[in-house]
């Protein structure tokens, strides 16, 4: 009997010491934050202030939303002054007596160094490049790279006798030129590909076999070489102080730029360049004890043997992040304050050209305490650029951009699909969806979408596109922001403009040599929106009729097929790699009698021109199908009905379709903003240039080379009345395109009967279409 | 006093079996309560539709199909599983190396699910092993789980993989049998078949109610081989409930979802109630045939042996 008192105070503190416990548990986890940020342990002091400028409030910002105190503290972003309008920025430095030196080349190519004593806020030329040595006749500037005393030094591409040889120079604080004495081995076969100045004084030339070489500037000698096989290439060298950095594809090697010995591997830095991909410019302020560097992630310190890389400033915040963006230069103008040049086409300045001024404000928060989701399944350059201008007006917003489906994470459609559903339906999903890949019918029935008729700004758009998902109810839940037109193109024997899918499929082997899966999907997509009934199921007959004269269009398969692209364009995720310009290589070559796919822009209506030109009396219109004036909707928008940022959600839609974010183009589609659709396809950027010849592909009998010029009215009324004629949104459903292109490509290689393909696709849709 | 003592333990023993209850409460009752509410409602809008659900699933050609073939698959497999294992328990039991070989057939059970799926494609895949070999003989192979043999091939693939289970339950309801009984019943001249029909089946009446139902939920399981292997849309003859609710719920289809679940539990229910009856009546029977052994007092009586040449 009296041990059972002792039971029970054993039994109250082991259950007291697992609350104890479990509390502890959930105190750690909810301070995770201030354990994940382990950048700020080291993080930059500032000095009298005592602040920490850093970026890692993206962690402390997420203790605010928990109900903590909210981090504060994070870098503006703003566009600087630059001495002209610039041509092409070379470098940019702060030299030893505090000015920030530029240099580079104005619009109509002549090259200058610009000074700035403050900051970079007023600009007065210090010198002219030299005529005589860097005019156009002689060549063209490759690189050139400042030092921390002024002096300049440029790797020239001479060109005079009709070959190339790497040259270069050294011009003093005041301009003053003389070559240096130092040449690349391997000839006119070799040139610079990066330069820059160590603090010891002396220049890093990295050179097209790899090899990095440290020289002397007085005499030309080579102080130090650092070689590297074919299996760690060298990509770029960066200076830091007296240390010399340089990436290859895989890691990054510093070196004593003194001794030229490798220091120890530096694990943090090449964690920092695992997770934010290879770095743009490096830059010290101490000396080389630390370097700061730019990655798509934002801006970095590290102390060189320390254990971690801070990111002091979050790239998705601000440019820095945006696809468009690439950085050429950085200036640490102070531990609160950076230039950043860059060519980044969404500024809208003529040549790309801008430079950024990052300052820190203390009064800002760390993070933007709103916080707006945005979903796809498939990653979008035109998204990011778009969130990144979206963000920089709405500095209270954090846009958190997710994508699905890639290739490292190797989720299918559904489990991905399935995931979401689970998110939405438990209060936690998106609050805007891109619905490309998407059952978008199936969301619009189920309520999941909200209405968008008021968030579309006011403006000239293809209202037929843009109510593609418009139900009868005069609600538009999903609306496309893009595009892209199935088209066809061939001589003129071959194919007519407004052809029938009869007339051009009758011609037996029209389509041979193409690859037969390219080929049913990209007739799939001029066809398959006239396959469905009014009860939901595919026509037989209308399968039955493409099969059997695709097939009769494609003829005997010969094995291989043609390779619709070129061998150096580079893979391309989905649809996209349907386009059509990867075709026009074969048909331009001969190899191919017909191309067809869909029309994205960006280039394509260049090239297109340039193929027909090429064949001499080409065709080009939209693809004959069995359903008319197709476009197959892209970055289809929609705000979900659970979401709980609705305003915003709607201000980011909106910003969508307004003229800005329709002019970004990055690939991903024709805009559904007349204007934009006009400034994406009009080549006004060579206005006023010298003509540019473009030579597109490797191979070199599938060559295609035409001058880099504006399109003509006519060019560009033809493509606006086929953008504005088109009527008919393409049958968008994964499921069924899948089915297709797989049972299409065994009936167009032989391995089954039409009929057996006809009877597969109705069998497998019919479960789908059932459900 | 006796019934204010049986109050009080009747308390501790409810308090004993709360947490259990809690449990089932919190993660099964109320959740299904959920489902039956929702199955009256609209997928998301949560607008009242009545019958509405109901109605639309049992006009869904997808969804009959998969209570067909998901019926059929039923009706084929466990009767063939129950008997092969029953066939395999008896071999086994009577055998010395009984208990290495059991542990033999529960290997299929260790085996990852995606293992299996995977070991499938390179077997049933146009350009797979089964085909290969069959070249070889000079048949000509087909797209197995495109055909009409996908069904066949995973009726085998459940047999496969729930054989030594079935196993080893039916070994354990073996071995719960008195070696007595049988002696008695060869003394009274029983052949083995006699044994076996008279003595051994009507003693693994109870094992039969446990395995039939543990082998009718496992018959769901075969879903994930089936996902693995064809993906959302297999061909329609392997096209079960667990596709359409995989589908479904991908499509925020919860309305649906909610009343297919509803009558299939409704269905389930019914099914595992028959067959508890039909063991309740079993054991009820045994009781009588026990207590008529009594009276005659051997066991041949009760038993139904009927005894020879001696009285």
């Amino acid at each position: 009997m009296k041990r059972l008192p002792l039971r029970k105070i054993a039994a109250l503190l082991l259950a007291a010491a697992l609350a104890a416990g479990s509390a502890a548990g959930c105190g750690a986890g909810s301070g995770g934050g201030a354990e994940g940020t382990e950048s700020g342990a080291e993080g930059t002091e500032n000095g009298a202030e005592g602040q920490k400028v850093g970026a890692d409030g993206t962690e402390n910002g997420r203790d605010a939303a928990d109900g903590g105190e909210q981090a504060m503290g994070r870098f503006m972003e703003e566009e600087a002054a630059l001495p002209c309008e610039m041509g092409e920025i070379y470098d940019i430095r702060k030299l030893d007596d505090g000015t920030v030196r530029l240099i580079g080349s104005d619009g109509n190519g002549a090259k200058s160094a610009w000074d700035s004593a403050d900051g970079g806020a007023s600009w007065e030329k210090a010198y002219d490049f030299p005529e005589e040595l860097f005019g156009k006749d002689q060549g063209y500037v490759g690189y050139a790279a400042l030092s921390a005393d002024g002096r300049a030094a440029c790797a020239f591409n001479d060109t005079a006798d009709g070959k190339l040889h790497a040259v270069f120079y050294l011009l003093d604080a005041g301009g003053k030129a003389g070559r240096i004495p130092f040449e690349l081995p391997g000839g006119s076969e070799n040139m610079a590909l990066g330069i820059c100045f160590l603090g010891n004084g002396q220049l890093c030339v990295k050179d097209a076999e790899g090899a990095v070489y440290q020289v002397d500037v007085s005499d030309g000698s080579v102080k130090q070489k650092h070689e590297f096989d074919s299996s760690q290439e060298s990509l770029a060298c960066y200076a830091a102080g007296e240390k010399l950095l340089i990436q290859t594809g895989s890691e990054v090697l510093v070196y004593d730029a003194g001794s030229g010995e490798q220091l120890g591997k530096e694990e943090a830095l090449q964690k920092a360049m695992s997770e934010s991909g290879r770095f743009y410019a490096v830059d010290s302020i101490d000396g080389g004890e630390s370097a700061y560097f730019l990655s798509k992630g934002g801006l970095y310190h590290y102390a060189f043997g320390g254990s971690v890389a801070e990111q002091l400033a979050d790239g998705s915040l601000n440019s820095l992040g945006s696809p468009s963006c690439y950085p050429i230069s950085l200036v640490m103008l102070g531990e609160r304050e950076f230039l950043v040049a860059a060519n980044d086409s969404s500024f809208g300045t003529a040549t790309g050209v801008v430079l950024l001024r990052y300052t820190y404000s203390a009064d800002t928060p760390a993070k933007p305490d709103k916080e707006l989701r945005v979903y796809s399944l498939y990653e979008s350059k035109e998204m990011r650029q778009a969130i990144t201008h979206f963000q920089k007006d709405r500095a209270d917003v954090y846009v958190n951009y997710e994508t699905a489906l890639s290739e490292e994470n190797g989720v299918t459609l559904s489990d991905a699909l399935k995931t979401l559903t689970t998110e939405i339906m438990a209060g936690k999903g998106p609050d805007v969806l891109i619905l490309d890949g998407m059952p978008v019918q199936s969301y619009i029935e189920k309520g999941i979408l909200e209405d968008l008729s008021g968030l579309i700004p006011e403006g000239d758009y293809f209202d037929r596109i843009l109510s593609a998902y418009q139900g009868e109810d005069g609600k538009i839940c999903a609306a496309p922001a893009r595009f892209s037109i199935p088209m066809a193109q061939a001589a003129s024997g071959t194919y007519a403009e407004g052809e029938s899918f009869l007339e051009f499929t009758a011609q037996a082997g029209v389509l041979s040599g193409l690859d037969p899966r390219e080929t049913v999907e990209k007739f799939w997509y001029g066809s398959g929106a006239s396959w469905k009934k009014e009860d939901g199921t595919l026509d037989e007959a209308k399968v039955r009729e493409f099969l059997e004269n695709l097939k009769n269009a494609y003829g005997e398969y010969e094995g291989g097929g043609e390779e619709s692209g070129n061998e150096a364009e580079e893979e391309e995720a989905g649809d996209r790699a349907l386009r059509i310009s990867r075709g026009g290589y074969s048909l331009a070559s001969g190899k191919a009698k017909a191309n067809a796919g869909l029309f994205y822009g960006d280039g394509d209506y260049d090239f297109l021109l340039a193929v027909n030109q090429m064949i001499g009396d080409g065709q080009l219109g939209l693809i004959p199908g069995q359903a008319e004036r197709v476009f197959v909707p892209l970055m289809v928008l929609g705000i979900s009905s659970q979401s709980a940022q609705k305003e915003i959600a709607g201000q980011f839609v909106s910003y969508m379709f307004s003229k800005e974010a329709q002019g970004f183009s990055q690939g991903g589609g024709l805009p559904v903003e007349k204007e934009a659709f006009r400034d994406s396809n009009d080549g006004h950027e060579y206005g006023g240039l010298e003509e540019l010849v473009m030579v597109s592909g490797v191979d070199e009998d599938a060559r295609v080379s035409y001058a880099m010029r504006p399109r003509t009215e006519e060019e560009m009324k033809w493509l606006t009345d086929l953008a504005e004629s088109l009527e008919t949104p393409a049958l968008c459903d994964g499921v069924i395109q899948d089915v297709v292109a797989e049972e299409g490509e065994k009936a167009l290689k032989g391995e089954c009967s039409v009929d057996e393909a006809v009877n597969a696709i109705l069998q497998k849709t019919s479960l789908y279409l059932a459900e | 006093m006796a019934g204010k003592r049986m109050t009080r333990k009747g308390a501790r023993g409810f308090f004993w079996i709360l947490p259990s209850f809690l449990g089932v409460l919190a993660f099964y009752l109320a959740p299904y309560a959920d489902v039956v509410r929702r199955s009256f409602f609209g997928a998301v809008n949560g607008q009242f539709a009545g019958l509405e659900n109901y109605r639309t699933v049992f006009g869904n050609p997808a969804f009959l199909l998969a209570v067909k073939n998901t019926l059929r698959f039923t009706l084929v497999c466990i009767p063939l599983l129950v008997a092969a294992a029953l066939a395999c328990a008896v071999l086994l039991f009577r055998s010395k190396y009984g208990g290495v070989i059991k542990s033999a057939f529960l290997m299929p059970m260790a085996l990852p699910a995606v293992s299996v799926a995977l070991m499938w494609r390179m077997l049933f895949h146009p350009n797979g092993l089964l085909n290969q070999w069959l070249s070889h003989l000079g048949v000509a192979g087909c797209d197995w789980m495109n055909t009409k043999y996908a069904f066949w091939v995973l009726v085998a693939s459940y047999v496969w993989k729930n054989l030594g289970y079935d196993i080893v339950l039916w070994m354990a309801g073996l071995s719960g049998i008195s070696e007595s009984i049988y002696e008695a019943a060869r003394v009274d001249g029983a052949g083995e078949w006699q044994c076996f029909v008279k003595i051994t089946l009507p003693n693994l009446k109870p094992s039969f109610y446990t395995i039939t139902v543990l082998s009718f939920l496992n018959s769901f399981k075969v879903f994930r081989e089936a996902y693995l292997v064809a993906g959302d849309y297999p061909n329609e003859s392997i096209y079960m409930m667990q596709h359409l609710f995989n589908n479904w719920f991908r499509e925020f289809s919860f309305d649906k979802m909610a009343a297919a679940a509803v009558s299939e539990s409704v269905v389930l229910l019914a099914l595992i109630l028959l067959l508890q009856k039909a063991w309740d009546g079993a054991g009820e029977e045994e009781k009588k045939l026990a207590r008529k052994s009594r009276k005659t007092g051997g066991s041949g009586g009760r038993l139904g042996v009927k005894r020879r040449g001696k009285k």
